[in-house]
């Protein structure tokens, strides 16, 4: 509720969006609407557009929603409306009159069963059911209660099973909130038959009569009514001047209860969690502040990011598939995983990790293709919105949740919609993770038993690194040309300016030929780097699409290092200027333990190597060969 | 105050903000029935944060009723 003016622009995006068929789009808009002002009018004109455009949602799942109810339920329409359609769903509302419920149900040719709904919800308040425990408790406490809460039991037993000769419909049953107050006073928790334990018994009788009867369900309408607390809950102005006993701003909550169970009956309950790291599962930068520096543990705001890896954990054990997207070094996050004693999540907890410096939106897909699970089934959650909005663009179908500046705000942010809710529970669910845990173990192990270099072996690679000189020159400047994937700065060359390097002692021009067991591929790559006030500035590094992935970068780099040791350099220095194409180069240096320096805002990353420390080794799973004798002097 | 109740009214009643003036009453607007008329009296007191006792919603039968009370609970 704002007093601030109509956020008109935000309106026009959400209707073009409607009006060209965009769910995901439309959806997004409606929720920034609601973020604006989440009173009646905005939901009032959400609801409109909706009805006026709805031949534009044909990518909704159609839903038949009948509201019965022994209160005036006809103000939860539109609330319930707007937040299905939030979900995907498209539900078409019957609604007969309040106190008309025991008709329509037991009236074999009623509106309802016309109507042919999907699902039937019944609203009943406690006190328009049960007067002699609501409202005449005193008079009946003579009487006890055994016989009226027997005759409860019995009276919905029928209910469901008149219900059931004449409708398939899934059946929803709020269950009962205690009166607000107790006619007893503080004497109502003293004795055994307070209002609220009589109010409970008829819970339990109800719980019993859903685990009886398939497709019936009890909605926890009393949960509902005390997270929001009853004085908030109810409006007893309205409940006298119109029947309407429900506050109008508690509505949004009650349809939003609802559509937990419409999205877990028309199969959109998700499947997968991919978390972001940083300022998400522990707070600060890991790349910035160090294992150190990161805040989780048992004081705020650590307890914070601590508790909501307790929800995940939850989830874990739901059968909720989990898995990361994070940009930060691999080897970071595994020490922290192994070392950090806050650690409530474990590696084995986490399915899939994609813990590199390339697009989330790459690294959701990637997680789908590895689980075998479409993108629609996974929730993203980032503190970034760049991020977010980025996987929003990419992909529309994930959905995305942003999280809120304060981590103590991160586990209500998570659950509040009921994304991961289930109207089941198998024993599968249980032992997902296990049997996540189990496959990916295998895979560590296939790894960790050198599948890929064993792979590369068997190639039986010749790799020739060799100075640029007449006869690869043409070559070589086509493939500064013509490659695209596997080329940190993709610049252009001519011949000529190739020439005119050649000739200079300070640059070195290195073409890279490999044969094959399966015959020769000729010249591949190139390099060419320039000695430079004691360091190696590598400028172009390049590999033909053909022959990438195979490890020779490996070996063009062990080259590098040896030619810049020999020449007295103590670093080698390189950049990498990322293009729409080249994703595959992207992690080059840092797979080769490169240091990152700095990322320009164009996304230009430079990275150094110091050759005391770690230079790159030759590999061990190809033959290289070098040409000693290249010079300048080769050209002439 | 003006504009914001008339764009209040435009949107639980599907009006044009622009149309709404002192003719327009409950009687002879087709979708100010007693379902909206509950919700315009909500969507009222959540955009001024107000709350209106039962004869002051009985009261707001046009928008310049609604101006008057409104009026009335916001200067005193």
């Amino acid at each position: 509720m704002t007093n601030s003016p109509n956020p008109a622009s935000l309106r026009g995006a959400f209707v073009a969006a409607l009006e060209r068929g965009d769910q995901f789009t439309a959806a997004r808009e409606a929720k920034a609407l609601l973020t604006e002002d989440r009173g009646l009018r905005q939901i009032s004109f959400i609801c409109r557009e909706l009805e006026r455009l709805s031949h534009v949602k044909p990518s909704l799942k159609p839903l038949k929603v009948a509201l019965l109810s022994s209160f005036s339920i006809d103000f939860v329409r539109q609330p319930l409306v707007v937040q299905s359609f939030l979900s995907g769903i498209d539900i078409l509302v019957y609604l007969p009159g309040f106190g008309q419920y025991q008709q329509e149900i037991r009236d074999p040719a009623s509106g309802l069963y016309a109507f042919s709904p999907d699902i039937v919800i019944l609203a009943v308040e406690g006190s328009d059911y049960m007067p002699e425990i609501y409202r005449d408790y005193m008079d009946e406490l003579a009487n006890g209660f055994d016989a009226t809460l027997l005759r409860f039991q019995e009276d919905y037993q029928n209910l469901i099973q008149t219900f059931r000769q004449h409708s398939t419909a899934t059946l929803l049953i709020n269950n009962f909130a205690p009166p607000i107050r107790r006619q007893l006073g503080i004497l109502d928790g003293q004795r055994g038959k307070g209002q609220a334990q009589l109010v409970e018994q008829m819970n339990e009788s109800l719980a019993t009569l859903c685990q009886k009867n398939p497709r019936v369900y009890a909605v926890d309408y009393a949960g509902l009514v005390s997270r929001h607390g009853a004085m908030h809950w109810y409006d007893e102005r309205m409940t006298h001047y119109a029947k309407a006993p429900i506050a109008m701003d508690m509505l949004p909550f009650l349809a939003g209860e609802y559509v937990k169970f419409f999205r877990a009956l028309t199969g959109q309950t998700k499947k997968c969690l991919v978390v972001d790291l940083d300022n998400t599962l522990w707070g600060g930068v890991l790349g910035e502040d160090g294992i150190a520096g990161i805040q989780l543990g048992s004081v705020y705001p650590g307890s914070a990011y601590l508790e909501f890896q307790r929800e995940i954990f939850n989830l874990h054990k739901r059968g909720i598939i989990l898995a990361i997207a994070s940009k930060n070094n691999a080897s970071d996050v595994e020490q922290v995983f192994t070392s950090h004693r806050g650690m409530l999540l474990k590696r084995q907890h986490f399915a899939c990790m994609q813990v590199h410096w390339g697009q989330k939106s790459e690294s959701l897909r990637e997680i789908a293709r590895q689980l075998n699970i479409g993108v629609e089934h996974i929730v993203f959650v980032d503190d970034n919105p760049a991020e977010i909005q980025e996987v929003e663009q990419t992909l529309p179908m994930v959905t995305t949740i942003k999280l809120p500046k304060q981590p103590e705000q991160f586990v209500g942010t998570l659950l509040q919609d009921g994304l991961f809710d289930s109207l089941s529970f198998s024993a599968e669910d249980r032992r997902r993770g296990e049997m996540y845990r189990q496959r990916d173990e295998a895979e560590k192990l296939r790894e960790r038993s050198g599948n890929l270099e064993e792979f590369y072996r068997s190639l039986e690679m010749e790799v020739t690194l060799a100075h640029v000189e007449k006869t690869s020159l043409i070559r070589c400047a086509q493939m500064t040309q013509k490659t695209n994937q596997f080329n940190i700065t993709t610049i252009r060359f001519s011949e000529s300016e190739l020439v005119e390097r050649m000739k200079s002692p300070d640059w070195l021009l290195v073409s890279t030929s490999v044969r094959d067991r399966f015959g020769d591929n000729g010249i591949v790559g190139l390099m060419m780097a320039r000695f430079r006030s004691g360091a190696l500035d590598i400028e172009t590094f390049l590999l033909s699409c053909r022959v990438i992935g195979r490890g020779i970068e490996t070996a063009m780099l062990a080259y590098l290092c040896e030619q810049a040791a020999r020449r007295g350099a103590g670093t080698i220095q390189g950049r990498i200027v990322l293009t729409p194409k080249n994703f595959p180069v992207r992690d080059l240096f840092e797979r080769h333990r490169f240091a990152r320096l700095e990322e320009t805002t164009t996304g230009e990353t430079r990275w150094m190597l110091n050759l005391n420390n770690s230079p790159v080794l030759w590999p061990d799973w190809l033959r290289v060969t070098t040409d000693a004798v290249a010079t300048p002097e080769n050209l002439n | 105050m003006e504009d914001q109740v008339k764009q209040v009214i435009a949107d639980v009643l599907a009006l044009d903000a622009k149309a709404i003036d002192e003719f327009t009453v409950k009687d002879s607007t087709a979708s100010w029935d007693s379902l909206n008329h509950i919700n315009l009296i909500v969507a009222l007191e959540q955009e001024f944060q107000v709350s209106f006792d039962v004869s002051e919603i009985e009261s707001m039968q046009s928008y310049s009723e609604i101006l008057e009370t409104l009026g009335r609970k916001l200067h005193g």
